[in-house]
Order: C-alpha cells, then sequence, then structure tokens
C-alpha cells in the first residue's frame, strides 16, 4: 500500500525525508530515516539496503536515527549511503559501519587550462596517466614504505609524504578532510599482515569503481562558491577515487574478526555478524579507532601520490608550468568514523558510502571556504556528469552534518555483464568523446552507467533535502579506470 | 560440488554446496579463482595455510581472507587444494598457486548473511565478498 504520506512501510516525513519507526522492529533503538524521493525509493526498495538500515538502527549507542542518503544500496553489515552516530563510552564502534576500503574517498585537482585550451591532447593525457598509475592488479606503485618511514605515514597522512618526498604542497595538505590527518592514529595497531598488503600500494588506484577520470566545468551553478574553490566554466579538473587499498581491508578483516569475538563479553546481540562492534571506551573499540585512523591516514597518502603522479602526466603531456599550476580544490572522505561535535555531544560519526558536508563557519574546514561551506564532490557513473556541492547549515541538524557519496549502484555486477560487453561499451563512450583506459573489458561492463541511479536526481534530493547545494557540474573526458 | 553468484547489487554473493564440510572450502577456492585469476602463469608453488575460528563460517571468511592476501602480497593465484583438514576450530590446508596477475578485486570476506550448514545429504554455505 502507498498513499502520498507512505510508501513500502515508510512514512514520509517531508518532501525528501521518509522513516520506519523504531516500533517497526523489536530490536531497533532508533528509527531508520532515509532522503529519498519516490523514483529513487522505488529504486531503494528493490534491494535489501533498507533491511540493512533497520540493522544499524539495533547499534547500542546509537543516537537520533540510522540514517541513509539517495545514493544507498545493499551493502554488507551497513547499506553503503549509511550514517550512523553513537555516544561514547557505552556507544559502539562498528569496523563494518567503515567499511573495508577505510576512508576510501575522492579529491579534484583544477588545471590551469581550459578544454579548448587543451585541444587533442586529452588521449595523451589520459594515456600518460594510465601509464604511471597502476591499476587493477599487479604492484609496482613505485612509492614503497616500510618500517619507520610507513609508521610516519600512517601516523601523519600525506604530511608525512609531502616533507620526506616531495610529494604534494602544504596547499593539497591544507585543503584536504582534516588536513589529511586523524591526529588519534595508532599505527602500533596495524597488523603486520595490513603492512604487508600495503606496502607497495602508495600511488597504485586498485579496482572496482576506483578511476581518475579528466573532466571540464560544463557549468558553474553557484558562481560564488565557485569562485571561492578557484572553478570557473571550461576548466579542465581531475577527479581521483581510490581508498586505503589492502592496508586498510586488512584492518578491518582483523577488527571485524575480533569484535565478531567478543560480541557476549559486552552483551551485545546483533541481528548481522558483520556489524560486529564494541563499546568505544572498551580495549577493542579503542583499538579499532587507532588503527582505522592510521589506515584513513594511508588512503589521504594514497591519494595524494595519485595526485603527485596526474601532476607528473600533466608535466610531461602539457608542461611544467601547468603541472605547477594544478592546484587541489579538496578531498574527502567516503568511508570512514569520527568523534565530532554534534548538538553539544560528542558523537562518532560512521559514515559509510557517506560524505561529511560541514556549513559556511565550520572551524573544521579550510580558512579559504570557512565563509561558503565545505566543498564535496559528487561523481557520477562512467560517461556521466558529475557534480561539485557545498555543505548547507541543515546538514548538522538533519544529517550530522552529511550527504550522498555519489550516483549509487542499482543493479549488480553480473546483471550489468549480462547487458553489455566491455568492448561495446568502450565503443559507445568513445563515441562520446570519452577516452577509456581499463585492462579489463569484465571490470569496466560491470561499471556501466546504468547500473547505477541518476546521479542528478540523487543531487536534487540532497539540495531540497537542505544537505548541501549545487555548485558546478563536471562532464568526463577521459578514464583511467581500475 | 559447485557454486553459483547471486544476485548483490555491489558485492559478490557466493552460494556454495559440496557433500562434504571439506568440499565447500575446495569450492571457494575454485570460485575465488574464477574472480581474480584470470592470468595465471608460471610456475607452481605450494602454500600453506593455517586458519582458527570459532565455528566453521568464521573459518571459511578466514579460508578465503588467506587466497586474497596470497594473491594481493605474492600475486599468486590458488587454482588446485593439494592437502586439506578440518581438526575441531582450525583448517589446515596446502594449496597449490600460479604466480601471475591476480585482479585485485576483492577486498574482503564478510560475516553479512554468512551461512555455513548441512543441507539435504550435503553442506552449503553462502558468503557475501567485498569488491
Amino acid at each position: 500500500m502507498s498513499d502520498a504520506t507512505t510508501f513500502a512501510g515508510l512514512r514520509r516525513l517531508d518532501e525528501t525525508l521518509w522513516e520506519i519507526p523504531a516500533d517497526a522492529r523489536a530490536d531497533m533503538r532508533v528509527p531508520a530515516r532515509v532522503f529519498a524521493d519516490r523514483e529513487l525509493l522505488a529504486e531503494i526498495v528493490a534491494d535489501r539496503s533498507l533491511e540493512q538500515l533497520q540493522n544499524v538502527a539495533t547499534l547500542p549507542g546509537i543516537v537520533g536515527a540510522a540514517l541513509a542518503m539517495p545514493d544507498i544500496h545493499q551493502g554488507y553489515g551497513f547499506p553503503v549511503g549509511g550514517v550512523a552516530a553513537t555516544e561514547p563510552p557505552d556507544g559502539v564502534v562498528s569496523p563494518g559501519g567503515v567499511g573495508y576500503d577505510i576512508n576510501c574517498g575522492v579529491r579534484l585537482l583544477a588545471l590551469p587550462l581550459t578544454a579548448d585550451e587543451l585541444g587533442g591532447r586529452a588521449e595523451a593525457l589520459v594515456d600518460e596517466i594510465s601509464r604511471r598509475v597502476p591499476v587493477g592488479a599487479g604492484h609496482g606503485g613505485a612509492l614503497r614504505l616500510g618500517g619507520p618511514a610507513l609508521d610516519r605515514a600512517l601516523a601523519a597522512g600525506p604530511r608525512a609524504l609531502q616533507v620526506e618526498h616531495g610529494i604534494g604542497t602544504p596547499d593539497d595538505v591544507e585543503h584536504t578532510e582534516s588536513a589529511g590527518c586523524l591526529d588519534w592514529a595508532d599505527p602500533a595497531g596495524v597488523s603486520e599482515r595490513a603492512r604487508a598488503r600495503g606496502a607497495d600500494q602508495l600511488g597504485t588506484l586498485g579496482s572496482g569503481n576506483h578511476f581518475i577520470e579528466l573532466q571540464q566545468v560544463a557549468a558553474i551553478i553557484d558562481p560564488v562558491a565557485a569562485a571561492a574553490f578557484g572553478l570557473r566554466e571550461g576548466q579542465l579538473t581531475v577527479l581521483i577515487h581510490s581508498g586505503s587499498r589492502g592496508l586498510g581491508h586488512q584492518v578491518c578483516t582483523d577488527h571485524v574478526r575480533r569484535m565478531d569475538a567478543v560480541l557476549s563479553r559486552y552483551a551485545i546481540a546483533l541481528p548481522d555478524r558483520q556489524l560486529a562492534c564494541a563499546p568505544l571506551s572498551s580495549q577493542e573499540g579503542k583499538d579499532y579507532m587507532g588503527a582505522m585512523a592510521a589506515a584513513a591516514n594511508f588512503a589521504w597518502a594514497n591519494r595524494a601520490t595519485l595526485a603527485h603522479r596526474v601532476r607528473e602526466a600533466i608535466a610531461r603531456v602539457l608542461g611544467p608550468q601547468t603541472a605547477r599550476g594544478t592546484r587541489q580544490v579538496y578531498d574527502v572522505a567516503h568511508n570512514v568514523a569520527k568523534l565530532e561535535q554534534h548538538g553539544g555531544r560528542e558523537l562518532c560519526v560512521h559514515r559509510k558510502g557517506a560524505t561529511r558536508a560541514f556549513p559556511p563557519g565550520s572551524p573544521d574546514i579550510p580558512a579559504a571556504y570557512r565563509e561558503v561551506g565545505q566543498p564535496v564532490f559528487i561523481p557520477g557513473s562512467m560517461g556521466t556528469s558529475s557534480f561539485v556541492l557545498v555543505g548547507e547549515p541543515a546538514a548538522m541538524e538533519l544529517s550530522f552534518g552529511t550527504t550522498c557519496h555519489g550516483a549509487g549502484r542499482r543493479m549488480s555486477r553480473t546483471g550489468a555483464r549480462r547487458q553489455i560487453t566491455g568492448t561495446e561499451l568502450r565503443r559507445q563512450l568513445k563515441s562520446q568523446g570519452i577516452v577509456v583506459r581499463c585492462p579489463s573489458n569484465k571490470g569496466l561492463a560491470e561499471e556501466a552507467p546504468f547500473a547505477y541511479k541518476d546521479v542528478e536526481r540523487v543531487v536534487d534530493v540532497v539540495e531540497r533535502a537542505g544537505l548541501a547545494r549545487r555548485v558546478a557540474k563536471l562532464a568526463p573526458l577521459g578514464v583511467v579506470k581500475g | 560440488m559447485s557454486h553459483h553468484w547471486l544476485e548483490h547489487t555491489a558485492e559478490l554473493e557466493l552460494q556454495l554446496d559440496a557433500a562434504s564440510e571439506t568440499g565447500v572450502f575446495r569450492e571457494a577456492l575454485e570460485a575465488l579463482g574464477e574472480v581474480i585469476g584470470d592470468r595465471a602463469f608460471g610456475k607452481a608453488v605450494s602454500r600453506e595455510i593455517v586458519v582458527a575460528a570459532s565455528d566453521r563460517a568464521a573459518l571459511l571468511v578466514g579460508w578465503l581472507d588467506e587466497l586474497v592476501f596470497l594473491a594481493e602480497t605474492e600475486d599468486l593465484v590458488a587454482d588446485a587444494v593439494e592437502r586439506l583438514e578440518l581438526d575441531g576450530d582450525t583448517l589446515t590446508a596446502t594449496v597449490r598457486a600460479h604466480r601471475g596477475q591476480p585482479r585485485h578485486l576483492v577486498k574482503g570476506a564478510t560475516y553479512h548473511d554468512l551461512v555455513f550448514e548441512r543441507a539435504g545429504g550435503g553442506f552449503t554455505a553462502t558468503v557475501v565478498l567485498d569488491v
């Protein structure tokens, strides 16, 4: 049954916010809420993401509501696009609420050049980036860190690379969420197995939905914020999407396993083992937070190294002056748990496939952006537009200062492969003038645009909800895929 | 023994069926190789694997994680089980592997909707892999 105020068991709270009340299941401690319009909701209810969101609502110490952004889709444990805030000391931290790819996120670079000025050199630039960035299989990130050097990257993130290896600039570091460093990181808590997986992966893209995309600013929507972010119509940008690679994956594996084994000690009963968690005040909780922060710092160091490789490619194809003039707009995390102040309380905000979106005036965003708000980047699916957004005040009241992170999948990988081959997708993208470099036809087909929701609709919902507003639209020119 | 991939919006959900418990683990190796090992070559090597966990389902997660670890750290795609024993909470195995260029697609095996149980005359298991 559905009418104007209900849809598939959800109650409409306002134009873009829907709720499953806390009494829908005996084990829910708070309501589950999802930001969506009817069309997106119809796609969302087609998989098990709302059941997973209700499971999140059972976590000990959760406050407010278990929240979902409009790009929500079925994940494991938490849905992707899920947000949960828990209150210390008894509230829990759940590694599954961050995910395996700790601090998977995006970084936007802006070139001092327009698409017109680039002329016919787009393919050469994409090729050069592809040569310098190992993707998918294999190693050879060129920057191999071990022992104390790896410890310093885990403790300080890209700042350590800038000082010791000349990677990135102080300006890059300043224009990064949390300045690229969660200062409670505990490198000693990162296992030898995690170190072995990550030792030669700085500057590597990985597989799946990771990419480096060459774009142009197709439209400026908010001229004031765009000017503050240094963006103008026609300008070239590069969007980098990657995370903490094998090191972060192993940190999650280690701590899910450890917490799964001690649930009974804390009298925690869960509807899904992947939600394994422990109180923030427990040794298990503290150890995870320390190791997770170290992996987050490693992810920022990885994206800093990838940006360095992009600048090297720009220097070779477009000249060193263009590379020197390529500035970092910002870098945001999609998968992380952070202690933040909300409503006068310190909360542990889990964001899994969701982006922090702090409003103007927040002391946690760079001085240059403080009057307009925090930049947020929303990648579209391959071949479609991406968006630059800026955080809005209502996000602090409605979503713990959070907005969406992308288009969000709507179709399985096998479903996508049934509908198109990698070869055909390459041909289609080429006919749209988009250069694609991807080592795997199978992997390419899995990321076909129709496997994702409509990013414009997703962005429209977060704007109408007051979580973030559009600043600029970015159109793809070429992509290197993992 | 057989395996097949279930529909999952973003990850890979694997169902395994075998006549014996050890057969489930052997089939899991086959399935993972199908996902990551499309370009294996080189001389065969053997690797010993030991996993301990509280139950069979968690052992399956640990087993898959070990195979992912081999692929990511040594570029080894495990393509056969030479020996596999289950003793209480512990799995010990020797796998044959080839060095290649495995896809770094699978981040880890998860506990989400994890099942390992008797079914009919044999055993069935489901596990979601994060990709």
